[in-house]
């Protein structure tokens, strides 16, 4: 009877796993060792509801708040891990390699990724998409004395993101909307 | 005869001042009657409903006070919340921006490198 019972379950459950989307939000490390090595460390956890409250106290007038939530609507979660350090090398590839694993996995799609020689910053943009909808956004920028991690939950519109580098005093990216690369590609 | 029965009449009906004895003995009753245990309960029923009213009331205002300074308070903290969550979306959204910028200029500056080279400059 329990079999029975179980297999029903399962038989039941198969279809919703089956049609499960892939998750756009990454679990990302505590970085307690970064955090105590770091200059200045920076960690925004923000879910729907934390958003929908910022939402309330950002005023229309102001151009950065009107900027921000106009960016904010079609969002459920921001995530920033960043860690500036007095010295180089302050951090390995190590300690993202959990992060990386996660956007290796299927849905994630690599949208930039540079490598400067020049500054020695690399930076790393992928894009979850789901029926030509972005639903996530993951950013890696490892500098010599920086490491930042974005990880952005939502319909993102890029269109969006324009407006924003605008607003907040950085040029526009001339992004390809809706042209992902795919994984691995070099831009 | 009807003078003679209205006179008499009269006569009886006169009014008497009562004898000492009378209004002695009407005062103690009337004296004995105030001290009695009975009309003392009496007249004391209003003091229990009187006591009652001043201590419903400021217990009253007490609540309607704590309730606004609740109010208030939950009000202050989510503003407070609010205005937390504001300062870190706006962060969020700077930090975001500059790492894009950064970025950006990798992509500029590699795409003017190829077109150099495309040009032969």
């Amino acid at each position: 009877m329990r079999i029975c019972r179980s297999l029903m379950l399962a038989v039941l459950l198969l279809p919703a796993l089956a049609c499960a989307e892939p998750n756009p939000q990454l679990v990302l490390p505590d970085f307690a060792a970064l955090s105590k090595k770091a200059a200045q460390s920076t960690t925004i956890s923000l879910d729907s509801s934390m958003l929908a409250l910022a939402g309330r106290f950002l005023e229309a007038d102001d151009p950065q708040d009107a900027a921000a939530q106009e960016v904010i609507k079609g969002i459920s979660g921001i995530y920033v891990r960043s860690f500036a350090f007095d010295t180089d090398s302050a951090y390995s590839q190590s300690d993202i390699e959990a992060v990386r694993r996660q956007l290796s996995a299927p849905g994630w799609s690599r949208l930039v990724e540079t490598r400067s020689r020049k500054t020695h910053a690399d930076v790393d943009i992928y894009v979850m998409i789901v029926n030509k909808q972005a639903i996530g956004l993951a950013l890696i920028a490892s500098e010599p004395r920086a490491l930042t991690i974005v990880n952005i939950i939502g319909s993102i519109d890029l269109e969006k993101l324009h407006k924003l580098e605008g607003q907040f005093g950085v040029p526009k990216l001339d992004l390809e909307t809706g042209k992902a690369a795919p994984r691995g590609s070099q831009p | 005869m009807s003078e003679n029965l209205e006179s008499k009449l009269q006569d009886a009906l006169r009014p008497v001042a009562p004898s000492d004895e009378f209004s002695r003995a009407l005062l103690k009753r009337v004296t004995a009657t105030r001290h009695s245990p009975a009309h003392l309960e009496r007249a004391g029923r209003p003091w229990p409903r009187s006591a009652a009213w001043w201590v419903a009331a400021p217990f009253a205002a007490f609540v309607l006070i704590a309730f606004g300074v609740q109010h208030h308070l939950q009000a202050e903290r989510e503003r407070a919340l609010g205005m937390q969550a504001r300062h870190q979306v706006i962060e969020a959204l700077h930090v975001t921006s500059q790492k894009l910028d950064l970025a950006y200029q990798a992509v500029r500056t590699q795409s003017s490198a190829f077109v150099e080279a495309d040009t032969g400059v």
